[in-house]
């Protein structure tokens, strides 16, 4: 029932069945983007203004909000850790993801489709069940209580997805470009490094999306593996606040706003790209 | 090309060998000993007095040790403390110094060999340390004659009450449990919520209910020898009375937590509060005006039942690591946490009991309240611990909690809840 | 060239890291796993042997444990039910207008993309019968219920209203899938179709729905694996309780593991949580199968 068959004239008087569709999708809208408003104005408020008027906006801007809660949530921290933490994974994990998707999808090897399968079948564990395992190896290795330690499991858990995809980019690329590197004389690696990479760019833009905003989000892993107030991620801070704070609405709100703002303004820059990226992914997935 | 292939292969190397060693090399920046000391709340941003005292503790510690010893303190919240302190001591990187509650919370890490014996440090080397403090209060902390722990202070759970809203409503402080009823009864009328209440938090809940057990005459010696049974009738009927208590708890007493019950009370909301010494830090904290209009009485008895004038009460303990490298500066750490000047402190400011005698605490410099409940103390004639704190383990204390929320939730009769712990002891403790 | 494309040490090399990790971080946690779900492991003492007695003691006596399994069931099949269904009819209605399509799109799937843990303290909050929602039904005359807090019922009031917290976030994930399946459609199909005089509705059954199947595999898979395994937003709005009645696998897997750290017993949930998972998968992809071939 696609659209393409309204001819023009009948797009120019919106028939009450459009104009129905338009009310319940703008109702829809107004309950995505209202909770995301309310959030800002009540981090703008004073406790007090919270429990009397929740729904007002706020009387005086109390900026200091945002000044308290970056301090004592240490959200400076949290944000360069959350970045240092999905920025190495999202490139070891490109890096490692593209080479095996390489071999599997390009070359040619008897075991490459058992090979294909075992990543595969890494995509329906969920990652609880071995957190107590690693968690248990992890800390006899002291690699708890560490960035480096949080990322090798998100490695793992981001390769099944990068490899499925990258795979099918591989597939699809045409063989003579191959095969004419091979005939100047280019090595495997080369035509790796020079040739299947280079073409490849909306792959890792598709699964290198994937990746990142799956460990950006990430919480279990990072509040079981991190205790360290320094170490720890954006989503592990903010549960901090469900505590201590849990009577200091204000500064949490702030805390969250602070917490999704990079997402939400990448996000609403680059919207179309994203959002067809992500979905790329999963229809491929 | 080999050279891309030698990157891979390095690249691959490093991740592996990474994962084998671990490479976790701490770089010290001057030859001071380092230590770390665990606590349940957060220094910096807390409005606790008690967590503040506990702040300057750690200051004046380090100032004075400059350069021999520097102690960095590693905190997270009541509700994930145990967790964290435990994944610590499982991952071999127990702090050097922790604080922990007496009761099967302290038996874990002395049963797991987590904790140094003190004894010898305590009775020879550091007697007259030993000598400054309160008779008889290492006596939870001692594990076939051996000292595991030491104190920072203690606290004793009462009801608070706001002075303005029994005024207001006419109501005067009750005695027994009956009283407490119409009082409740009365202010409810009013238009306030009688009692504030967490059962988010499980232990605020069974507060209550490990008074009233008491009250009833529950003895839990009796019980961990299986002389009584919690399916007795003094037990049924304390479930009985939680329930009956509970319909003057505030609406969302569900689902508060611990502070935000607190903060029910202090902000005038609720008339009274069921909580131990420690809340005086953080109802004046949170709200400074509240001292003046902030009443203490102790938890009702019940008419024809057990002594009326029992406390709940509850010390906050120092361990240390049994694998500590700088025994000294832990130990000189425990002194700093109970000389004079913190001790002073813990009552002046922070309204909870010290723990070393001879100390002259003016009460008028002291939170009102901590002189109401001084009083209270001076006429109690026993003491015993929280019911989660008293029974056979950790996970005993969570069935109890668990079982007296799900009477005040309404999806268990107290004989049906009562019975879930019974069978939890006959499964687990009585063997 | 055929000799470069089955170079064996190139392989190896390509092969090789992805596939030490997986091993390494994966496939050996998930044999230790087993293991550790026969053992009495209390993670301060060293893991000691003791058969089913975990499998036991979980499947007979562990009433929270079977809330857990209820909720974590109920939670997977209401949101595939819900999810897929409003996803479905999300894309179908967005296709079908002729403007504003992007800008509604990307409003529906922002939520897709932020923190759960965020968007799940910010919903409590909404719940909060203090200052949220209640609030606004109390201007309206309307006493709103305890939201988070009631504990009555086979399935509670909070796991209802985490179910539908799940469904705004989530449904976005949906609806995109299947647009990018619609939108694939040629038009010509359409076009031919009301020639011969097929209704929308017609169209909708007789071209849209066969041709969307294939998707619903892979969005059904998505949906049953990324619920059964649900944490973040039931951790953060109401952390299990009130009494553990909104207790779902994941937040009572954490409990036993790393709040009690009875690292054998939580193993054992961790098992019947992979086995499930398992179990899901493969009856989607038979079940949705099974029904293609006869249409």
């Amino acid at each position: 029932m696609g659209d393409k068959g309204v001819t023009k004239t009948q797009r120019k008087k919106l028939s009450p069945v459009i104009i129905a569709i338009y009310v319940l999708l703008v109702v829809l809208a107004v309950i995505y983007i209202a909770p995301l408003l309310w959030m800002l104005s009540v981090s703008l408020k004073d406790n007090a203004e919270v429990m009397s008027a929740p729904f007002s906006l706020p009387k005086a801007m109390q900026f200091a909000n945002y000044a308290e809660a970056w301090t004592l949530g240490k959200l400076g921290k949290a944000l360069v850790n959350s970045v240092l933490v999905c920025g190495v994974t999202l490139i070891v994990s490109m890096f490692f993801g593209a080479m095996a998707a390489f071999a599997i999808g390009r070359m040619r090897w008897k075991l490459s489709e058992g090979m294909h399968t075992f990543f595969l079948i890494g995509m329906m564990v969920p990652v609880h069940c071995i957190l107590i395992p690693l968690f248990v190896r992890f800390a006899k290795l002291g690699l708890t209580n560490s960035r480096f330690g949080l990322m090798l499991p998100y490695i793992t858990f981001s390769l099944p997805m990068t490899i499925f995809l990258l795979t099918g980019f591989f597939r699809s690329m045409p063989g003579e470009l191959f095969e004419a590197a091979a005939i100047d004389g280019c090595g495997i690696y080369r035509c790796f490094f020079k040739i299947a990479l280079p073409l490849c760019r909306t792959g890792f833009f598709v699964s290198g999306l994937m990746t990142f905003v799956n460990n950006w989000n990430e919480l279990l892993l990072a509040m079981v593996f991190i205790s360290d107030p320094e170490k720890k991620t954006l989503p592990v801070t903010l549960t901090y606040f469900v505590g201590p704070y849990a009577t200091n609405y204000v500064q949490m709100f702030a805390a969250i706003i602070i917490a999704i703002a990079p997402t939400v303004i990448v996000y609403c820059m680059f919207s179309n790209q994203i959002v067809e990226g992500l979905t790329t992914g999963a229809v491929k997935g | 090309m080999s050279k891309k292939k030698w990157i891979s292969a390095a690249l691959s190397m490093a991740m592996v060998t990474g994962m084998l060693s671990g490479a976790a090399v701490t770089v010290r920046a001057d030859e001071a000993e380092e230590i770390t000391w665990m606590f349940w709340d957060d220094l910096e941003a807390t409005e606790d007095l008690i967590t503040k005292g506990y702040k300057e503790v750690i200051d004046r510690y380090n100032t004075e040790y400059e350069g021999k010893y520097h102690v960095t303190p590693i905190t997270t919240n009541l509700e994930e403390y145990d967790g964290k302190l435990n994944a610590l001591i499982a991952a071999g990187q127990t702090p050097d110094c922790f604080i922990c509650n007496p009761g099967p919370n302290m038996d874990v890490y002395v049963n797991a060999g987590s904790a140094a014996d003190l004894t010898d440090i305590l009775t020879n080397q550091e007697a007259d340390w030993y000598g400054t403090f309160t008779d008889g209060i290492f006596e939870r902390m001692t594990y076939d004659g051996k000292i595991m722990a030491v104190p920072t202070n203690f606290a004793a759970a009462c009801v608070y009450y706001n002075t303005e809203i029994f005024e207001e409503v006419g109501v005067e402080v009750p005695a027994t449990y009956d009283e407490l009823l119409e009082v409740c009864k009365k202010i409810q009328e009013a238009g306030y919520a009688p009692i504030s209440c967490s059962a988010g938090t499980a232990w605020c809940l069974s507060m209550v209910a490990g008074y009233l057990c008491d009250r009833q005459g529950v003895d839990l010696g009796a019980i961990a020898s299986h002389e009584a049974n919690w399916t007795d009738e003094n037990c049924i009927a304390a479930g009985e009375k939680l329930k009956e208590l509970s319909q003057y708890f505030q609406e969302t007493a569900a689902g508060d937590s611990n502070d935000q019950a607190t903060a029910n009370f202090y902000n005038g909301e609720a008339a009274m509060l069921v909580q131990g010494s420690w809340a005086i830090a953080q109802i004046n904290g949170n709200n400074p005006d509240f001292e003046g209009k902030c009443g203490v009485f102790q938890f009702p008895g019940i008419d024809g039942a057990n002594d009326p004038n029992r406390m709940i009460v509850k010390t906050d303990n120092l361990m240390m690591s049994s694998t500590t490298e700088h025994q000294d500066a832990v130990i000189a750490l425990m002194k700093t946490f109970t000389d004079e000047t913190a001790q002073k402190y813990t009552a002046e400011v922070g309204g909870k009991f010290p723990i070393i005698k001879n100390i002259e605490i003016d009460y008028d410099a002291a939170p009102a309240q901590l002189k109401y409940v001084q009083d209270i103390m001076a006429n109690a004639t026993g003491t015993f611990g929280f019911y989660n704190e008293s029974l056979a383990s950790v996970e005993a204390g969570d069935c109890f909690d668990n079982a007296m929320v799900d009477i005040f939730l309404g999806n268990q009769t107290p004989e049906e809840a009562f019975q879930t712990v019974q069978t939890f002891y006959e499964e687990n403790v009585w063997e | 060239m055929d000799k470069i494309l089955r170079d064996k040490k190139a392989i190896f090399v390509f092969t090789a890291p992805a596939f030490l990790m997986f091993v390494v971080i994966l496939v050996i946690p998930i044999f230790q796993m087993v293991y550790y779900s026969f053992c009495d492991y209390a993670a301060l003492t060293p893991p000691e042997f003791i058969g089913l007695a975990n499998y036991k003691k979980l499947l007979f006596k562990d009433a929270t444990f079977r809330i857990a399994l209820k909720n974590s069931i109920f939670f997977m099949i209401f949101s595939a039910v819900s999810q897929q269904i409003i996803g479905l009819v999300l894309a179908v209605l967005l296709t079908n207008i002729p403007k504003g399509r992007n800008v509604f799109k990307n409003i529906y799937y922002l939520p897709c993309v932020l923190s759960s843990a965020a968007l799940g303290l910010l919903w409590a909050f909404m719940f909060n019968p203090k200052i949220g929602i209640n609030q606004l039904l109390a201007k309206i005359g309307i006493k709103g219920p305890m939201w988070l807090m009631e504990s009555k019922g086979f399935i509670v009031l909070p796991m209802w209203v985490i179910a539908f917290v799940a469904l705004w976030q989530y449904v976005g994930q949906n609806m995109m899938l299947y647009m990018a399946q619609i939108t694939g459609i040629s038009r010509d199909i359409y076009e031919a179709a009301y020639i011969d005089g097929a209704s929308k509705p017609k169209a909708f059954r007789y071209i849209t729905m066969p041709l969307v199947k294939p998707m619903i595999v892979t969005s059904l898979s998505l949906n049953c694996i990324g619920s059964l395994k649900f944490f973040d937003l039931v951790y953060n709005m109401t952390q299990g309780g009130p009494n553990h009645r909104t207790e779902v696998l994941a937040t009572e897997l954490y409990a036993e593991g790393f709040n009690y750290f009875k690292y054998g017993y939580a193993s054992a949930i961790s098992v019947v949580l992979l086995i499930l998972c398992l179990i899901v998968t493969l009856l989607v992809k038979k079940v949705i199968k099974v029904e293609t071939y006869e249409s």
